[in-house]
């Protein structure tokens, strides 16, 4: 079991799922001792069951999120997945979901890939010939930029909003032998971007068909995308006519989201 | 009689002096007496008796015995044993009658899966493979997705999981293959089972 | 470098002096005073008699500062005030006065953003250089870190300040306001027991109030624990531990637990997010020792520390508005007569933070 990331509220692992050739994501939440025990018992259900009932309904819906394939909601449970592989009792060690594992690379690392891609290559060339290469390669991320608007209507058609839209929260599903080719990318080489996109990480997920939470999920993630490619914020437009052709009542949504930006939602969160 | 394909299995995250032994039969002739053995609480036939025709995989079916092992380490069986929570951990809903009636072992049963979990050292492979040889009367096949799928009641199984409307066999469709609709099929029972009783 | 500082945006009116050495050794605090406008168990503070209170000591206050600091008008390099946020008619009481002193003394102006007072007090008193702070007081909750020459919002109170719901409902219970509201809720809290289901209401960094206060208000008029005491049922109530029926104490006790969960908890996700090991919190709610010992407990489990000051800096106080406003004034701020107004809105991050890296 190797720890992926280790956030305030959950620790990510990747794990086996019943046989050690089924990859797994395994979300731990620990017990926080700050808080009182009846409360902490309390919360950590709440969420690690809003979070697995969340997934559970969009993988019924059609929507690309990761299954989930156990669920131990009771932080008194005394048998620890993370202990049985250590061979210990490992007591209150946390609620947690297991999720079907998916392969691939987080849209953050294809985009910052992309763009060091892209500098490399305005270096080394620069005559006209170029010029409908270069077309075809903007084409390839216009397209990927529109399934990620796409991702996030299907996921509000379905009456979910994500709560915490980053690119780090997006996979590009790899498929194939090199699924899960993190590692292995060369500077200057040219990434790989198709596939589906997967959206993940549901811990501030809830039920909403509400414009406003809908434009607050988008502008989150539009401030997200502008302070972490600032190269690539220009063609964000593209993400946000993949989401208007996605379903039906996208454009209030985005109406909406005109208002959200203007307001700035006070404050500056991401700076 | 012909000896047992018995399947002995060691399931990520559970203890490895828990293996979990599965063994698949079809044209099962004695599932009224199988069933009697498990009314009069046979203390030797604490086995899961599972009507194969309502699994759809491999997965399908480990994933409720990892559900009911877990809940059995930790103390929280809601039915007799480790044995008939197998059974009642395949069912989406929290009625144990009810799971047995859609998912245990019927007098019509012709396709049966028997589990057996070692929750003491003196069930062993050997012990178990004898004990069904000897009394299961059926032809053993391979506890493996391929037979599986050739025996599974996919109008049924959707029912019993209340996925009716579930769209799984959408082939040259923008949605994907058949195979991508069966895997949702199978991810959507996976999480019913994972999230049963959760209030 | 001296600078008088003076605070008066809510109930409290205070005057402080602060002196910077010109070798650049530590500040010293040279005066800290402060009088408190007491209401009636059950009664909040009113902006026109808070206002009255502040006029009638601002000039005893700078005198009694003067005398303990042993320095003259002579010595005070600028004068420094609050400007905002807070409560109008209060506010404007050591706005005037500051004005006057500067006209009286001829010295520059420095008006003060009361928030940037806090962290910049936190930061001198306790040491930590680049914390996550919570700021958490009667008129405002927010948690805030440092990032390019602004303190920067990360999570806040989308309602009501956590301070303001404590007052409320010790107002509800009739809790006494000497001398303050939220410390005899604390002293209360501790014969509580019994933990009641409340609202907990966390968005992302951001939290609610409002439907907590409403529904810990209504547990007290159901169980007849609003307005007068009656000290005998009290201890009766707490002697019998199985009773269904909470009693005061157990209020208290469960709207901190509950409360104080949620300000622990926006702040750890901002520790995560800005990867700081530090946490500072200040203002008038950071006195209390069950949060600091909660926030103490999340930190350590992180690998990090908490830093809190007593009830001399968190309090509102006219120090911290020296020591804030001399940092900006020897990074060459100062506030023109004519602009020398106050605001009862002004966030923390329109601050320019022109004296940090």
């Amino acid at each position: 079991m190797t720890l992926i990331t280790q956030g305030a509220e959950a620790h990510l692992y990747k794990t086996t799922f019943l046989s050690p050739s089924i990859p797994a994501a395994l979300k731990i939440r620990p017990s926080k001792p700050y808080r009182h025990p009846i409360l902490d018992r309390r919360l950590t259900r709440q969420r690690v069951l809003q979070e697995a009932r969340c997934l559970a309904r969009l993988v019924r819906e059609g929507v690309n999120v990761p299954g989930v394939l156990g669920v131990d909601w009771d932080l008194n449970s005394v048998h620890s997945l993370k202990g049985v592989e250590k061979g210990e009792k490992g007591v209150g060690a946390g609620a947690w979901i297991l999720m079907e594992w998916i392969p691939g690379c987080v849209v953050r690392v294809v985009i910052s890939r992309w763009e060091k891609y892209l500098s490399s290559r305005s270096h080394s060339q620069g005559n006209g010939s170029v010029q409908a290469e270069k077309e075809e390669e903007e084409a390839k991320i216009l397209a990927l930029l529109r399934r990620v608007g796409a991702a996030v209507g299907i996921l509000h058609k379905a009456g979910v909003v994500h709560g915490d839209l980053t690119t780090s929260n997006l996979i590009l599903r790899g498929t194939g032998a090199d699924a899960d080719a993190e590692e292995e990318w060369k500077d200057g080489q040219e990434p790989n971007l198709e596939g589906d996109v997967v959206l993940i990480d549901f811990g501030l997920a809830s039920q909403s068909i509400q414009d406003e939470d809908r434009a607050v999920d988008l502008y989150v993630l539009e401030r997200a995308f502008g302070s972490t490619h600032p190269r690539t914020e220009p063609l964000f437009g593209e993400v946000l006519e993949g989401y208007r052709a996605s379903y039906r009542g996208s454009g209030s949504v985005l109406k909406r989201l005109e208002d959200v930006r203007m307001r700035g939602r006070k404050r500056s969160m991401l700076g | 009689m012909s000896p047992p394909l018995l399947d002995t299995i060691h399931l990520s995250h559970l203890p490895p002096s828990m293996p979990v032994h599965v063994a698949l039969y079809r044209d099962v002739q004695n599932a009224p007496y199988l069933r009697q053995q498990l009314m009069s609480a046979n203390a030797d036939f604490e086995y899961a008796f599972i009507d194969a025709s309502t699994v759809l995989s491999r997965t399908h079916l480990l994933s409720a015995v990892f559900r009911a092992v877990n809940d059995y380490m930790n103390g929280r069986l809601k039915s007799r044993n480790v044995h008939s929570e197998i059974v009642f951990s395949l069912s989406p809903a929290t009625n144990i009658a009810e799971s047995f009636r859609k998912f245990g072992i019927t007098d019509a049963t012709k396709d049966l899966l028997v589990v057996k979990v070692s929750v003491t050292p003196e069930i062993t492979h050997e012990s178990v493979a004898a004990h069904l040889g000897q009394h299961v009367e059926g032809t053993p096949v391979p506890f493996d997705d391929e037979t599986l799928s050739t025996i599974s009641d996919i109008a049924k199984i959707k029912k019993a999981y209340k996925l009716g409307a579930l769209n799984t066999a959408p082939p040259n469709q923008a949605n994907g293959t058949h195979d991508a609709g069966m895997r949702r099929l199978e991810l959507s029972v996976l999480g019913a089972i994972a999230l049963r009783g959760a209030t | 470098m001296i600078a008088i500082g003076l605070e008066s945006s809510a109930n409290k009116i205070g005057v402080g002096i602060i002196l910077h050495p010109d070798d650049g050794s530590t500040p010293q605090v040279l005066a800290n005073v402060r009088h408190t406008y007491v209401t009636p168990p059950g009664e909040g503070f009113l902006p026109k008699d808070t206002a009255r209170h502040h006029r009638a000591w601002a000039v005893k206050l700078v005198k009694k500062a003067l005398r303990e600091a042993r320095i003259t008008p002579k010595d005070v390099d600028c004068i420094c005030f609050t400007k905002g946020p807070g409560m109008g008619a209060p506010l404007q009481s050591a706005a005037i006065t500051a004005r006057m002193l500067s006209l009286l003394w001829g010295k520059q102006l420095v008006g003060v953003n009361h928030c940037v007072g806090h962290i910049e007090m936190g930061r001198l008193i306790t040491g930590s250089t680049n914390p996550v702070v919570l700021y958490v007081s009667g008129g405002n909750t927010q948690v805030i870190a440092y990032s390019s020459q602004r303190y920067r919002i990360f999570g806040e109170t989308l309602d009501i300040a956590v301070g303001n719901c404590l007052d409320r409902f010790a107002r509800t219970l009739c809790i006494s306001n000497d001398p303050a509201p939220g410390y005899n809720i604390e002293q209360l809290a501790k014969k509580g027991k019994k933990l009641v289901d409340l609202p907990y209401t966390v968005k992302g960094m951001d939290i609610s109030m409002s439907g907590i206060l409403a529904a810990i208000d209504g547990l007290a008029v159901q169980y007849g624990l609003d307005g007068e005491w009656n000290d005998a049922e009290e201890e009766a109530a707490s002697d019998d531990s199985e009773s269904a029926k909470p009693t005061r104490a157990d209020l208290c006790f469960s709207l901190q637990e509950t409360v104080y969960s949620m300000l622990v908890e926006i702040t750890e996700r901002a520790m995560a997010h800005v990867g700081s090991k530090e946490v500072l919190i200040v203002g008038g709610v950071g006195c209390n020792e069950r949060l600091q010992e909660m926030m103490g407990i999340m930190a350590r489990d992180r690998g990090g520390t908490v830093h809190a000051t007593d009830e001399r800096y968190c309090i509102d106080n006219g120090i911290m508005i020296a020591q804030a406003g001399l940092l900006a004034y020897k990074s060459g701020s100062t506030t023109p007569l004519k602009d020398s107004t106050c605001t009862q809105r002004f966030r923390t991050d329109e601050v320019f933070v022109k004296w940090r890296d």
